[in-house]
């Protein structure tokens, strides 16, 4: 959990755009993984046998060989792969006719480059997601997840319950960059793209900047324009 | 038959009316055929009741005691050849007392019905031996003091043979009558449904091009005049729907470039020159904020393309109102918070029927107007949300109107503000910018569920956005 940003892993990219691809390597080799890249499925099918990848980021629509032709090959085989299905399509069906063929997880383009870090990091945990600790730190931010409390340097910090789940979920991705699409997703629990609540996420953010960062000297929340949030320490 | 079937309305009609009139003209022929029969039966009753009253005074008994018939009245005797009737007189017992030649010697009918010839002429129809049917009357009377049974009839062959020549008449004359209606009615046919060719022929030069062209109406108040009013509105309809089809292609195209050219100008200024890392920075962060927004305004127009197709994911299910406004309230509640705006909520009547609608739908239209409601708010102002039943011929609507406190809408821009990528020239520049979608992907998915929305004109202060929607049309109709 604490180390999420250091795992490393093999990873397997089979996408057929130039650029998508080339870009996807650069940012999933600069976070630490060993990654393969196979532009036709064909390749990727040489390429899950000889390397023997962890996870699988998979582009469901290719030349030769299909996206879901290849998961479907790799269920069929039982290899112990992970898959992470990458598609334009965003319809509903698509996701279930990925999900049902064995896809472990479902990414929509274009998605934000830390939620793709954030799942690929979720999916290579290989054991079970540990039970949250009793207590979580970053810097002098203390959170007692039992008595849902959160202390700075000891003093006390009183926040609503929407801004406890931003701090407990920015937490949780120390030092990993947060998109607003997550946050929707993941602490708001807004199922729909268009929800247009970009505007919320942001003025929340900022009580909870007032609130954990304003009174103190050192910084820990940051907005990464165009980009998202970060829970960082201090360096 | 089948192969004969003709395919071209004309003909059919043509033949219908061919079929209809021969059975009319059966039916017809088969009345006046039986009612000239049972005429012609009836008029040679008659002649034969006046025949037996002109016997009567010519039967003598000779002085043999055998009983004649006078036949010095005919002043020709080689008309007694003409006479074709049949008599037969009996005495009361039953003997035989005269036959005429005619009978060749067969009885005319053989024992005496009760009371034959006493109150009636018992007027019926017999077969002699030989097979000949005959009308044939009775009468009792006394000759020279002695009554006798006399009995006439003639022959039904000659009334036969006149029957069969009326009837093959008839038979020749029908299907002269028949072929002459088929022929008329298929140029009558022809005649009535030459505007619908003409009609054809223009439809078939109409593409998306000149959807304009209308289709030319020869008579306006017939049905193919009708039908071709209904095909011109059809016309009108997708011609409207095509130019709008073209617009909104424009404005997305356009709404797509704006974001672009940015992304595109920032990245070619930012590589002119060498530049400090905080300024590559910058720029690149501006580029991704333009992709967000490229982002959104694609999930836009993918979201009202699903609400466009009727079939939604999830289907309709029973909600209440109120309880989604909160839910969106919660979500907004920051917002609100932030601004210090007071949201007042008013319930003018008890609604108790739940809503059927698509839920996550419903929840992103009325999340798309409370969200506007709340952005065009001024600091610490107050929202007014009310809820009501309204009818509107009929069917009942649930009401709730938001009324905020901002600027309001220009005049003239009350149902163009509904428009895809509309922004009021009022308003621009002010804020942060929206995909310029939210209202018409609200108003697709309330008039896709049967509602309303719209802007109330003549508000004073701010703007009203009421959305209607039919209460549980199910429960409704069995009340």
């Amino acid at each position: 959990m604490h180390a999420t940003s250091t795992i490393s892993g093999r990873i397997l990219v089979v996408e057929d755009d130039r650029r998508m691809a080339d870009s996807l390597v650069a940012g999933l080799t600069g976070k630490g993984y060993q990654v393969s890249l196979a532009r036709t499925g064909e390749e990727a099918f040489f390429l899950v046998h000889s390397t023997q990848p962890d996870l699988v980021l998979l582009d469901l629509t290719l030349p030769e060989r299909g996206g879901l032709e290849i998961l479907a090959q790799i269920r069929a085989e039982q290899l112990p792969t992970r898959v992470l299905v990458l598609t334009s399509h965003n319809s509903v069906d698509d996701r279930v006719t990925g999900l049902n063929s064995g896809a472990d997880d479902y990414l929509g383009k274009p998605f934000s480059f830390p939620e793709l870090l954030a799942r690929v990091a979720s999916l290579l945990r290989r054991f079970p997601v540990p039970p949250r600790s009793a207590s979580l730190q970053i810097a002098d931010i203390h959170i007692d997840t039992k008595a849902h409390r959160v202390s700075r340097s000891g003093t006390l910090i009183d926040l609503t319950p929407r801004e406890y789940d931003l701090l407990l979920y920015l937490l949780e991705h120390r030092n990993q960059a947060v998109s607003r699409e997550m946050l929707a997703k993941d602490v708001w629990r807004e199922t729909s793209r268009f929800t247009p609540i970009d505007n919320v996420i942001d003025v929340q953010m900022a009580r909870l900047r007032r609130k954990i960062d304003d009174p103190f000297n050192i910084k820990l929340l940051h907005t990464l324009r165009g980009v998202g949030f970060i829970l960082q320490e201090p360096e | 038959m089948k192969f004969l079937r003709p395919t071209n309305i004309r003909s059919r009609l043509a033949l219908w009316f061919v079929a209809i009139l021969s059975g009319v003209l059966l039916i017809y022929i088969s009345a006046v055929f039986v009612f000239q029969y049972v005429l012609l039966q009836r008029q040679i009753f008659h002649d034969e009741i006046q025949d037996v009253e002109t016997v009567e005074g010519l039967l003598y008994f000779d002085q043999h005691g055998s009983l004649q018939l006078e036949q010095g009245y005919h002043t020709h005797q080689q008309s007694r050849l003409l006479e074709d009737r049949l008599m037969e007189v009996r005495d009361l017992a039953g003997n035989v007392l005269y036959r005429t030649d005619t009978l060749k010697g067969a009885t005319l009918g053989d024992t005496a019905l009760p009371d034959e010839g006493v109150h009636s002429y018992n007027e019926r129809s017999t077969m002699l031996a030989d097979g000949t049917r005959v009308l044939l009357i009775s009468h009792i009377h006394p000759v020279q003091g002695k009554p006798v049974l006399i009995r006439l009839g003639y022959s039904m062959a000659p009334l036969h043979d006149r029957m069969l020549h009326f009837f093959f008449l008839l038979l020749l004359a029908t299907p002269i009558a028949l072929l002459a209606a088929g022929f008329i009615s298929y140029s009558v046919a022809r005649r009535a449904l030459r505007p619908l060719a003409s009609m054809a022929s223009r439809a078939e030069q109409i593409t998306a091009s000149n959807l304009h062209d209308h289709i030319a109406i020869e008579n306006a108040n017939d049905e193919l005049g009708h039908m071709g009013r209904v095909l011109n509105h059809l016309l009108e309809r997708l011609q409207q729907a095509f130019a709008q089809l073209q617009r909104f292609t424009a404005d997305a195209a356009h709404e797509l470039r704006t974001p672009l050219a940015s992304i595109r100008s920032t990245g070619e200024i930012t590589l002119q020159q060498d530049r400090t890392h905080a300024s590559y920075r910058e720029a690149i962060s501006g580029m991704l904020e333009e992709t967000t927004r490229l982002n959104q305004t694609i999930d836009g127009l993918l979201l009202l393309s699903k609400a466009e197709a009727v079939q939604t994911e999830t289907g309709p299910t029973s909600f209440f109102l109120p309880e989604l406004v909160q839910e969106i309230l919660t979500l907004l509640e920051v917002l609100i918070e932030e601004r210090q705006i007071t949201v007042l909520e008013e319930h003018q009547n008890t609604i108790d029927e739940p809503l059927v609608a698509d839920r996550s739908l419903m929840r992103i239209a009325i999340l798309n107007v409370l969200h506007n409601a709340v952005k065009f708010s001024p600091d610490r102002s107050v929202l007014r949300i009310a809820y009501g039943k309204i009818e509107r011929e009929g069917p009942i609507f649930y009401r709730i109107s938001i009324h905020d406190s901002g600027p309001g809408i220009a005049p003239g821009e009350h149902l163009r503000v509904f428009d895809r990528f509309f922004t009021s020239s009022a308003h621009q520049g002010r804020g942060p910018r929206g995909s310029g979608l939210g209202l018409s992907i609200a108003r697709l998915i309330i008039d896709r569920n049967g509602g309303h929305i719209y802007f109330e004109e003549n508000v004073v202060n701010g703007a009203k956005c009421c959305i209607e929607l039919p209460i549980s049309t199910k429960k409704s109709k069995s009340n």
